[in-house]
This record gives C-alpha cells, structure tokens and sequence, in this order.
C-alpha cells in the first residue's frame, strides 16, 4: 500500500511538473533556467545519422542561450553500447545516455538512468511547457519507459516506412502502392522483378548483426501474427503466425537481387536510389538520403507510405533512440544535461529540428502544413506511430544475446542452409537458454520485455 | 714506463642495466602482462559488466567447461583452421616469388621502390583493409566483378554468399600480408653469403636446385617466423572480417577472434570471453612450440 502511495506520489508529481504550463512562464526560461550552470560542461554520445547532424547544427543556439558547453562524439552504431556500458561500469564522463529502445530495459535496471520523475522535481529546471503528453505515447513507451517509468524522452525516431519508386510501379501498371504484403507478393513482385535486365521489386536488408535480427527477422513475424516470445517468455517461433511470416520472406528472396544477406541499410537504400529495386521498407530516417540528388536519381518518383499490413493488420518495424540523464553525473551535470535534452525534444524546436534534418518525437510539429507538405514521409510515418507494438524488438537485457542467436540462424535461414523450421528451433532452443540463465523462467525476474 | 690505471666509471654500478631495462620491462608489464594476468583471472569468475549488480563471483572452471562444450565455438575454431591452411600457402608462395625476385642482381631502382610498395598493405589500417574489400566485392559495382566481367565470367556474389564470403576475406587478407612474408624471406635470402651462391651457379643452372639446397636452409629462420607471427595474427583477426561480412552471411566468416568479440562485448560476458582467450594463447603458445622444433634451424 506504502508503495503504491509512493507511486502514485511520484506520478502525480510528475504529472504536475510536466502538464501545467504556469500563466507566468518566463520568456526565455531556458536561459533563466541555466544562469546558475554557465559554464558547465556535458557529455554524450552521437551517430552519424542526420538527426544527430540536425542537432548538431542546432546546438550553437542552446550554447549561447545558457553558457553550457555540449561535448559530443560521434561514434558508429555497432559501437554506441560497448562504449556506453564500459563508460557506465567505470563511472566515466558520460553525463547523458543515448538509449536505443532495446537497451532501455539493461540501462534502467543497472542504475545508470535518472529517471524523469526525479528529475521534474527540480521546477527551476524543468521546462514549462515540457509537456510529455506532446510526444507520439508509442515512442515515449516504446523508447524512453521501463517497467512504468519514464526515463528517457524520445529523440531520434523511426518508423518502417515503404519507400517506392512511383514511376516504375506506373510503368507496370500500379498507380498507388500495395496495402498489404499479400498483395505485394502475388500482383506487384512478380511484375516488377525482371532478373535478366537486373531489376527487382524489393530489396530487404539483411546483413548479419541487428539488421538482420530487427530489420529483416523481426519484420515479418508481427504482421503476420508472430512475435519471438509468448507470454510466459518461451519461444513463440513455431507458431503458425510466426512460420507464415519466415516463409513468406523466404518467398520473396526471389524478387530481391542475389546476396541481400550481405546488405545493410547503406546498400537496400543505395538499390532504390541506384534504381536497381522497386520498394525497400527502410527507417524514416533515410528519407533525405533518398531525396538528395547527390546520392539518389530517383528525383520526383520517390515516394513514400507505410509498410504493407499483414493478416494480423500493419504492425511495421519501429526503432529509435531517447536521451536521458546519467546516474553518474555530477549534480550540475545532471542538470545541465536534463536542460539540454528537454530543449533538444522541445516542442520549441521541433519545426527546426525537422528542417535540419530530424524527426522530431513531437505530434504537434506533424501538423504543420509547411511540414506536412515539404515531407512525404510524415503522413505515412504519423500513421505508422498512431499503432505499434512496443516490445517490436524485446527491450530487456538479454536482447543483445538473443540478438546475435537470431543474426546467426536469421541469415542461415535466408541463405537455405536450414529451413525457417529448423532454424525457428534452434533460435527457440537458445533463446530459452539465455532466459533460463537471466533468471525468467524462475520467478527471480519480472516478465517485461 | 708510465703505469696506467683504470678509473672505474662512476655512473656505471650494479643497477645500471637495470634501469636502462626498467622502462620496457614496465611497459611490457603494464600493456601485456597485467592484461593477461587479468584475463586469467576474469576467466576463473562470473564476470558481466552488463550486470554488475549479479557481482562477480568465483566459478571455478565453469567458464572453461561452458567453452569447451560450446558447439559454436569449436565451429569458430575449425574455420580459423580453415583460414588459417588457406591463406598460408598462397602467401608463402607469393611472398617467395616476390622475395626471390627482388633478390636477382641488377635494377636497384626498381627493387627499392618495390620495397616501399610492398609496406603500404601492411601500412593500412585493419578496419580500412576491410572497407576497401566491402568496395572491391560490391556485386553490382565492385571492381572484382568489373574485372570478371571482362573475362567473360558472369558477377559474383562474393559477399552475398558463404563460399564468395569466404573467399573474399581470404584474397583481402593475402593482399595484406603477402608483402609481410615477401619481406621476411627476402631478409632470409639476403642472409646466404655470396661466395656460397656464385659457387652454386657455377654448379647448377636449375633454379630449383638452388632453392632446394643452398637458399631454403637459410629460409628456415624466417620460414617460422612467418608462421608463428601469421597464426597469432590468424587467430586474432577481427576489423577487416568485422567490417567486411560482421561474420557472416550465416557463420561464414565467422573466426573465432569475431566469435570472442561478440561474448565480450556485446554480450558481455568477459569471464566466458576470457576463458576463450586463455584457450587461444595456449593454443598458439603450442602451435608456436611446434614450429619451433620442426622447423628451425640455424645455418651454420
């Protein structure tokens, strides 16, 4: 009873802290708010992605505007974690976490997060308008909440987005895309894939590593019915929903060009750009990639919707990062960084953010007409976030492991060299191993994901 | 007759050598050494950084017994041998004709410049030697498959597929390391005196014969150097396999060095991980052993 008080304190708290925006809000509370941390130095974590680059551009204003010096570096995917957790372990300069949504659940339980409750106790560094009801709820679940709190708010999101080249899917007689993946299969790949001439309807990423577990596995279990756990946290890879899903992307391998186990987003991208491939489902991200003359001829015949629904409806992939606050960081630090974060997600900024290259979190920024008519992806992409699953990809610590068994027999199932049976099996097997070992099936853990 | 004496030198004492040996040994200690001890006795405990609320408690030989039951890692260990029985031979081939060529008298221009090319491969960055090869094996814009092209043999898909995969960190790392080799030999080759070689020309006019019995006994020495430096290096090869194919497509290029990464460091799970390592210092501490009583030599 005690503890459930205690929770309902805190989320009242919270609730006030961030929904009621005071009559008297100062101008410019961000400077008012950083006055006593000129001077003070944060640290953190970027990739090279345009929304980090979109921040990056941005960043000269928060600077100037509170005294507080950012110090980022910008360090590939792959290696984000690895550096994050030894920084953590050894109680480094770290002073704000960049969190992928699979790694919310390993940060949160280590201790290593601030979590934003406490954080918004401080009004004088809390934003007024902070507002957390602003974000997409999907993407503040999904990315920033563990076990019911909130400890990282959402800042570089991506939804799976079908992106297609409109002229081709004209040439061969379709003038709008497929709306699900059945019709996608039977009426648009077979025409649109002609391999004597080196074209293809659809490029999957594929590569071994999280594209493989998250952006080529993942993607046709939930539509399809699937999912990688069942309630009690055992293997629902037999299941019919989840055999339907493996065997139909084992279908369409032959509408994809040779080798997609060996591309990664750079190259499924670089098919549609190049012209090679009809549609590929890739991040929201990639979008001004796709747009840029420099790196894509496709010109006015990109365009854009969401993914194609399966029989269990259109559950695309979702991915994305949130930035909190470190446990490890000074007190000052700590302040200075939840100033930064809170501007870096603001609504304030949203419009400028997605201009420079971002996709802003927030849903009132999608409603702006400049916005919604200078970006094709955000009518899909809002769509797309309106329903999700959270749990896409587990978001618990023994992700990373189960990531790699998936990888491995993933592309083995891809390649042939197992059937989506056998390989579902051995996936299962391990899987379960690794949970066994984490303590799942004994009661010593909760069962969130 | 004046009488000499001898001053003794002051600033040379009993600890004099010690000193000036101090600073390598510490180095040695601090970088090699203590990382071992380390390593050795993270490989005896419970130790994932991910968890450290779980602690790190002594487990005994557990980690040893989970990694010599663990299937996937003996299959790791098999294709390093695989690699390892591949690349070896083409390189010692190659580095030989190499060496033997810069070896003939005359063209010292040419020699010299060839000297300098030889080290710009092994001058380039692992992780880079990879890029480069993800660039060259492109199946639709590779320069292999450019040249393949004009021979009239249709694109491969050398990343795409196990034997491509395979195949094409093995031709990226014979570019790497050839040099090495030619380089080594040719430093054996330039060991047999002179007097001995235009003895030897004026027996024989077989260039075999004059590998066989005058230049090879002076090539033993380089021979096991080469072989014991590429096994270490076989057995910890990782950014160029990394950044080419991550270990796959499925497992195959999947080393056992890519193997104890991903325990390491993105499971985390540095006791498992070190007990592998141990394995692998002992197996190339071994290997090394064997080398060194088959094959050396010294030519007197």
């Amino acid at each position: 009873m005690k503890r459930f008080l205690k929770h309902c304190v805190s989320a009242f708290a919270l609730a006030a802290a961030t929904l009621a925006v005071p009559a008297a809000a100062s101008a410019d509370w961000l400077a008012e708010a950083a006055k006593p941390l000129k001077g003070t130095e944060i640290s953190g974590i970027f990739l090279d992605r345009p929304g980090y680059r979109a921040i990056i551009k941005l960043l000269p204003e928060f600077e100037k505007r509170t005294g507080i010096k950012v110090n980022y570096e910008i360090v590939p995917y792959e290696n984000t974690r690895e550096k994050e957790v030894l920084n953590f372990t050894s109680r480094g300069d770290l002073t704000m976490a960049l969190v992928d949504l699979v790694w919310i659940g390993e940060f949160a339980e280590n201790g290593w997060l601030v979590p934003v409750s406490e954080l918004a106790k401080d009004k004088a560094t809390t934003d007024p308008n902070l507002n957390l009801d602003g974000f997409f709820p999907l993407l503040l679940n999904a990315f920033g909440t563990w076990g019911g709190t909130v400890y990282g708010l959402p800042f570089d999101n991506y939804s799976g987005l079908l992106f297609y080249n409109a002229c081709k899917l004209k040439e061969a007689g379709f003038d709008k895309p497929p709306a699900t993946w059945e019709e996608f299969a039977t009426a648009y790949a077979p025409k649109l894939t002609d391999a004597s001439k080196n074209q293809y309807a659809y490029a999957l990423q594929s590569l071994r590593g999280e594209t493989q577990s998250a952006d080529s596995f993942m993607r046709f279990l939930w539509p399809f019915g699937g999912s990688l756990l069942n309630k009690d946290f055992k293997s629902n890879l037999m299941s019919e929903g989840s055999q339907t899903g493996l065997k139909f992307r084992q279908d369409m391998l032959k509408y994809m060009p040779p080798g997609v186990v060996s591309f990664d987003h750079a190259e499924a991208v670089n098919a549609l750009a190049q012209g090679q491939v009809a549609m590929i489902t890739e991040w929201s991200a990639f979008y001004n990639t796709l747009v840029d003359p420099a790196t894509s001829k496709l010109g006015d015949c990109l365009a854009v919707a969401p993914e194609p629904a399966g029989p269990a409806g259109r559950l695309p992939a979702l991915g994305g990062f949130s930035l909190a606050v470190a446990s490890q960081a000074s007190p000052e630090q700590q302040k200075a960084t939840w100033l930064f974060i809170q501007w870096a997600t603001s609504e304030e900024i949203a419009k400028a953010y997605v201009e420079a290259g971002g996709v802003s979190g927030r849903m009132a920024v999608y409603k702006d007409p400049d916005i919604k008519a200078k970006y094709k992806f955000v009518e899909p992409m809002v769509a797309s976030w309106e329903k999700g699953v959270p749990e896409y990809r587990p978001r618990f610590p023994a992700w990373p492991a189960i990531s790699e068994v998936v990888a491995e027999w993933g592309s083995k199932i891809e390649l042939g060299q197992v059937s989506p049976e056998v390989g579902s099996k051995e996936i299962g097997t391990r899987m379960e191993a690794i949970l066994q070992k984490e303590g799942y099936y004994d009661g010593k853990k909760k069962l969130l994901q | 007759m004046r009488e000499t004496t001898v001053k003794p030198n002051r600033g040379y004492g009993r600890w004099t050598p010690f000193w000036f040996l101090a600073p390598a040994v510490l180095t040695l200690f601090v970088i090699g050494i203590y990382p071992t001890i380390f390593a050795l006795v993270t490989s005896f405990r419970q130790y994932n950084i991910a968890r450290p609320r779980e602690g790190f408690p002594f487990v005994g030989f557990d980690n040893y017994i989970n990694v010599l039951s663990d299937s996937t890692f003996w299959a790791s260990l098999l294709l390093t041998a695989r690699f390892y029985i591949t690349v070896l031979p083409i390189q010692l081939v190659l580095g030989l004709i190499i060496a033997l060529l810069l070896h003939k008298p005359g063209l010292g221009l040419l020699k010299s410049l060839a000297r300098v090319v030889l080290v710009v491969p092994l001058a380039t960055t692992y992780a880079v030697v990879g890029l480069i090869g993800r660039l060259i094996f492109n199946r639709e814009f590779g320069v292999a498959n450019q040249f393949l092209d004009v021979v009239g043999i249709g694109g491969i898909d050398w990343l795409g597929s196990q034997g491509g995969a395979f195949a094409a960190i093995v031709i990226m790392d014979v570019w790497q390391w050839t040099p090495f080799c030619a380089l080594i030999l040719l430093a054996g080759l330039s060991m047999v005196p002179g007097e001995i070689e235009e003895a030897a020309r004026l027996e024989t006019r077989s260039k075999l014969a004059m590998l066989r019995y005058v230049q090879l006994p002076f090539l033993l020495p380089s021979l096991t150097a080469i072989l014991i430096m590429r096994s270490a290096d076989v057995l910890k090869l990782f950014d160029m396999v990394f950044v080419m194919t991550r270990g796959g497509p499925g497992s195959a290029t999947d080393l056992v060095s890519i193997y104890i990464q991903r325990v390491g460091f993105r499971i985390f799970d540095l006791g498992t991980a070190s007990a592998q390592a141990i394995l692998l210092l002992i197996l190339t501490i071994l290997i090394s052993r064997l080398y060194i009583r088959v094959l050396y030599r010294e030519v007197n």
